[in-house]
């Protein structure tokens, strides 16, 4: 049926369709729900102020606790202490090269582990008798430490970056893998039934169906597999020094333990604390905010 | 039982002040060829029991064919295997376009797309060149009345426009059978009702030949103009209407509730032979 013919019907002016037409448009009105977006500026407002807030209390309460109890000064430093050790690793630029050594390992150990991680998810997802073989194994590597892989990695591949790399890949890539499976597990078998009435070949069904329908909880696979890598990353790092590996934030970390300089390692800490966090509030929490609200998935308080 | 009875009821034709026109083209396209064919089915799931027993029925093109049934009689599964989602156990099913358009309960749209792209999926799955894609959705959707709602997500649409997104989706298949899974049981009355004026005014309009499964007696009567009724365990057609009605009835005329008292008679019956 040629649709020119269709809609050269559907203009000829009926009284009776323009009647329907006005009543679905009002029952339409009616049963909408309105988006009631909140503005930008209202949003960053709302969702920066909080934590700020709660790090100001956090800080005061530290700083009246060395007041009033005065403890030892090497067992318990004061917040000032604490950032007199960062100013210093900042002014020496051994900060600086320790966040970007860490955060460039960490990306590409990431961006690795997802080209790694991806087909093996889609393999276990789609193919019945490769997931019940390899299944269990990669449930069971993402419940193991991957810092147990440190001192195999480096026997094998000595005191080098290869060893760093590695040991974020045993962390990252079965999260990863898990989140494409259980993704792709918890697609709706309506939308596939609908992709096979409409006509799709295999390969239309999963770059058109499939892998959106996935995107969910394949994202959150993602974010767990940075928190793995980075997680796997400092570990190595702590226990990995010398070769040829760089200074990373770890072994700025292990050097301030072998100089007993606490207010280094607080320091150390709070910063690796707040690259995670940084990550998490930069890159992932507007891509996943985007992806669920525009699949209609937040809850109204949340947009 | 042995042979299904079979009788015709017909109903008196509904005087129609508001369409005779398109009413008589209706009519004409009664007497079409056959669009589907179906020969001594029966379907079980493994070593279970009957679900589908002897069904033969022949659906002309251009017909609306309402398949009525209490829950769980096989309805469902009939339609699947018609739409080729299921195999027959034995027996044969023929769709003379060859393959059919599906609509189900759920409007399931791809809720990571609009309304508007959820219609070009369609499009672009049949074959159609992606600079035609646009234009032939915002038709498609103004069929339905709601080409304003093209750029919306599913989930900001009420459910009975969700319905009418899924169902300009399968008018996108271009397919010249519908078939339609309940597809308004899981809307509000008053929504149903609208929604089975713009069915039937969407029907008149692209001649498609439409099977329409459903367990609501006045929906069927309202709709369709053959009725068949089916029994439940194995699940057979037992009787069936014909409703030589050229225009279009309201859902509280009294036609629709004569043939639909006359209807839930039969059905009652079927069902309460499951009672023992």
């Amino acid at each position: 049926m040629p649709l020119e013919s269709q809609t050269a019907t559907a203009r000829v002016h009926d009284p009776d369709h323009d009647e329907l037409r006005r009543l679905e448009a009002g029952l339409d009105s009616l049963q909408a729900v309105p988006e009631t977006a909140r503005g930008a500026f209202r949003r960053t407002v709302d969702g920066v102020l909080p934590p700020i807030l709660l790090l100001i209390a956090l800080v005061a309460a530290w700083q009246i606790y060395i007041v009033i109890a005065k403890p030892r000064p090497d067992l318990i430093p004061g917040p000032f202490d604490v950032f007199g050790a960062l100013a210093s690793a900042w002014s020496s630029e051994r900060l600086q090269l320790a966040v970007a050594t860490s955060l460039e390992r960490g990306g590409l150990g990431f961006l690795i582990a997802v080209a790694i991680g991806t087909p093996i998810g889609l393999l276990l997802a789609e193919c019945r008798p490769v997931r019940r073989a390899v299944g269990p194994l990669l449930s069971g590597l993402q419940v193991l430490p991957s810092v147990a892989w440190v001192p195999a990695a480096i026997i094998w591949f000595g005191l080098t970056d290869a060893t760093v790399y590695f040991v974020i890949l045993m962390g990252a890539v079965p999260s990863i893998a898990n989140g494409l499976v259980s993704g792709v597990d918890q697609i709706p078998p309506q939308l596939r039934r609908v992709g096979t009435v409409l006509g799709a070949s295999r390969f239309e069904m999963a770059t058109l169906v499939v892998l959106p329908a996935a995107l969910p909880g394949y994202f959150s696979g993602l974010k767990q597999g940075w928190a793995f890598a980075w997680r796997s990353l400092m570990a190595a790092e702590i226990i990995t020094t010398g070769g040829t590996i760089g200074f990373g934030l770890g072994t700025m970390l292990n050097q301030s333990r072998e100089l007993a300089d606490l207010a280094g390692v607080l320091a150390t800490i709070l910063v690796i604390l707040f690259v995670g966090i940084l990550v998490e509030l930069v890159i992932f929490a507007p891509i996943e905010r985007r992806l669920l609200r525009r699949r209609g998935l937040m809850a109204a308080g949340l947009r | 039982m042995t042979s299904p009875a079979r009788t015709s009821v017909v109903t008196a034709p509904v005087q129609t002040s508001e369409t005779p026109v398109a009413g008589e083209e209706a009519a004409a396209t009664d007497s079409g060829p056959v669009a589907i064919t179906i020969d001594g089915l029966g379907k079980r799931y493994g070593t279970g029991p009957l679900v589908l027993e002897d069904i033969n029925l022949s659906i002309e093109a251009g017909q609306f064919v309402c398949l009525l049934g209490a829950s769980g009689c096989g309805k469902s599964t009939l339609l699947n295997i018609i739409a080729g989602l299921e195999k027959p156990t034995e027996g044969a099913v023929t769709v003379a376009s060859g393959k059919a358009a599906v609509m189900f309960q759920d409007a399931a749209l791809f809720p990571w797309l609009t309304a508007g792209r959820n219609v070009e999926l369609a499009l672009k799955l049949r074959g159609v060149p992606r600079k035609e894609r646009r234009r032939e959705a915002l038709e498609l959707l103004d069929l339905v009345n709601l080409a304003d709602a093209a750029e919306k997500r599913p989930h900001e649409l009420s459910g009975g426009m969700r319905q009418r997104v899924a169902l300009a989706r399968s008018l996108a298949q271009d397919r010249k059978v519908l078939l339609m899974d309940e597809p308004f049981a899981a809307l509000d009355a008053i929504t149903r009702d609208l929604l089975h004026e713009e069915l039937e005014r969407v029907w008149r309009q692209t001649g498609r030949t439409i099977v329409f499964v459903t367990h609501n007696v006045r929906e069927a009567a309202r709709l369709g103009q053959r009725i068949l009724l089916m029994s439940s365990r194995p699940g057979r057609i037992v009787n069936e209407w014909t409703i030589t009605d050229t225009g279009s009835r309201r859902i509280e005329s009294p036609e629709v509730a004569r043939l639909g008292d006359e209807i839930t008679d039969q059905l009652r019956k079927e069902i309460r032979r499951n009672a023992a």
